[in-house]
């Protein structure tokens, strides 16, 4: 067998998996999409009161309410569909934050969300007493938020 | 021999003539600014650290602050006093080597100005500031909804990008302070020469400045 026969071979395997490995869609690329699409509404929603807190916005109890309301229902999801293992951001580079960690550590991860459900819980007691009220329970809120990006997400793609 | 040597001569020259005067070395102008600076890093580096909703604003005007005296101190560098000038600041390779090969010796520096190292040491604190205040401009913190001024202009690739310089200069700039504090011990202690009262009174002793 020649040199010359296995160089061919192996530049006909790289060009034919180089060609046809983007044709194969992978259902965790759909899944980050999804979690960070899911984190957006998060967010949009945390801005509502967050706005009010900072003066940005004019308060307004019922927004408030239905703002806090909303990240309460959010908070409850099951979240794990949303992390399946190999969703990283060193499996998918380029496409994620989420570091290893959030698997490797996974009592931790768990810890920190329930931080933040009794954050939001807190949050959405007080979000219809006016915005003296509302300001800490932001407070809180965007702590624990901080608290899970610190520990678990990159800060660069 | 060791006495006159330590008494008498400075890093670059030989003459045993040479005596510690005081001399004039830092104007008003660098002198509040250097203080300025510390302040406003010292502060808004611990806001930045424990950031909260309720103080993030201060870090954000702090960081404006250190922007507007690095500003200040880049044209000072140009058109200000002798010592103030990066030209002067910034140390050729061989007055860096002779500087290092004396820099141990138990005697003040006496330099009149940035001594080599030192000159170093200045120029990487005001280039990682300059970095730090710049990527701040872009970063945010989407825990405390606090974006820098320009963050709405670029894109979240860069904002990311932004967040992990500002998060990494910061550290650096941790250790160049840590260097610049040791340092300030090192002549203080080990060569005898002080040089916090220079900054604030803007004399300093130097060798052969008699003028």
């Amino acid at each position: 067998m020649s040199i010359k026969y296995l160089v061919g071979a192996a530049i006909a395997a790289a060009v034919s998996i180089s060609v046809s490995a983007p044709s194969f869609a992978d259902p965790i690329d759909d899944t980050i999409k999804a979690r960070r699409a899911y984190y957006q509404v998060v967010g949009f929603n945390f801005g509502q009161v967050v706005a009010m807190a900072k003066g940005e916005a004019d308060y307004d109890a019922e927004a408030a309410k239905n703002a806090a309301t909303n990240l309460q229902a959010l908070s409850k999801l099951h979240l794990l569909p949303l992390f399946p293992p190999g969703s990283d951001n060193e499996a998918k580079k380029g496409a994620t934050r989420s570091l290893p960690k959030i698997w490797s550590d996974f009592p931790g991860v768990v810890e920190k969300v329930q931080a933040w459900q009794g954050a939001v819980d807190g949050l959405v007691a007080v979000s219809a007493n006016g915005k003296d009220a509302l300001g800490p329970a932001v407070g809180e809120v965007g702590k624990t938020c901080g608290a899970c990006h610190d520990a678990y997400r990159a800060k660069n793609f | 021999m060791a006495l006159k040597e330590d008494l008498g001569s400075s890093a670059g020259s030989t003459d045993p003539a040479d005596e510690l005067v005081y001399s004039k070395v830092w104007d008003l102008p660098t002198r509040l600014f250097h203080w300025a600076l510390a302040a406003t890093v010292i502060a808004g580096w611990y806001l930045g650290y424990y950031r909260e909703f309720s103080t993030i604003d201060y870090h954000f005007y702090l960081g404006y602050a250190t922007g507007g005296l690095l500003i200040f101190r880049l044209i000072w560098g140009v058109v200000g006093p002798p010592s103030a000038r990066f030209i002067n600041i910034v140390p050729g390779p061989r007055r860096l080597i002779t500087y290092i090969a004396s820099v141990a010796k138990r005697r003040p520096s006496g330099v009149a100005g940035h001594n080599p190292l030192g000159g170093l040491s200045v120029v990487a604190l005001l280039a990682v500031l300059t970095v730090q205040v710049v990527a701040g401009l872009f970063a945010e913190d989407d825990s405390l909804f606090a974006s820098g001024p320009l963050e709405s202009y670029v894109s979240l690739r860069w904002t990311a990008f932004a967040n992990e310089v500002h998060y990494i200069s910061s550290r650096v700039l941790l250790v160049l302070v840590g260097l610049h504090l040791t340092a300030i011990l090192f002549y203080q202690v080990w060569k005898r020469e002080n040089l916090i009262t220079p900054m604030l009174t803007g004399w300093k002793r130097v060798y052969g400045k008699n003028q």
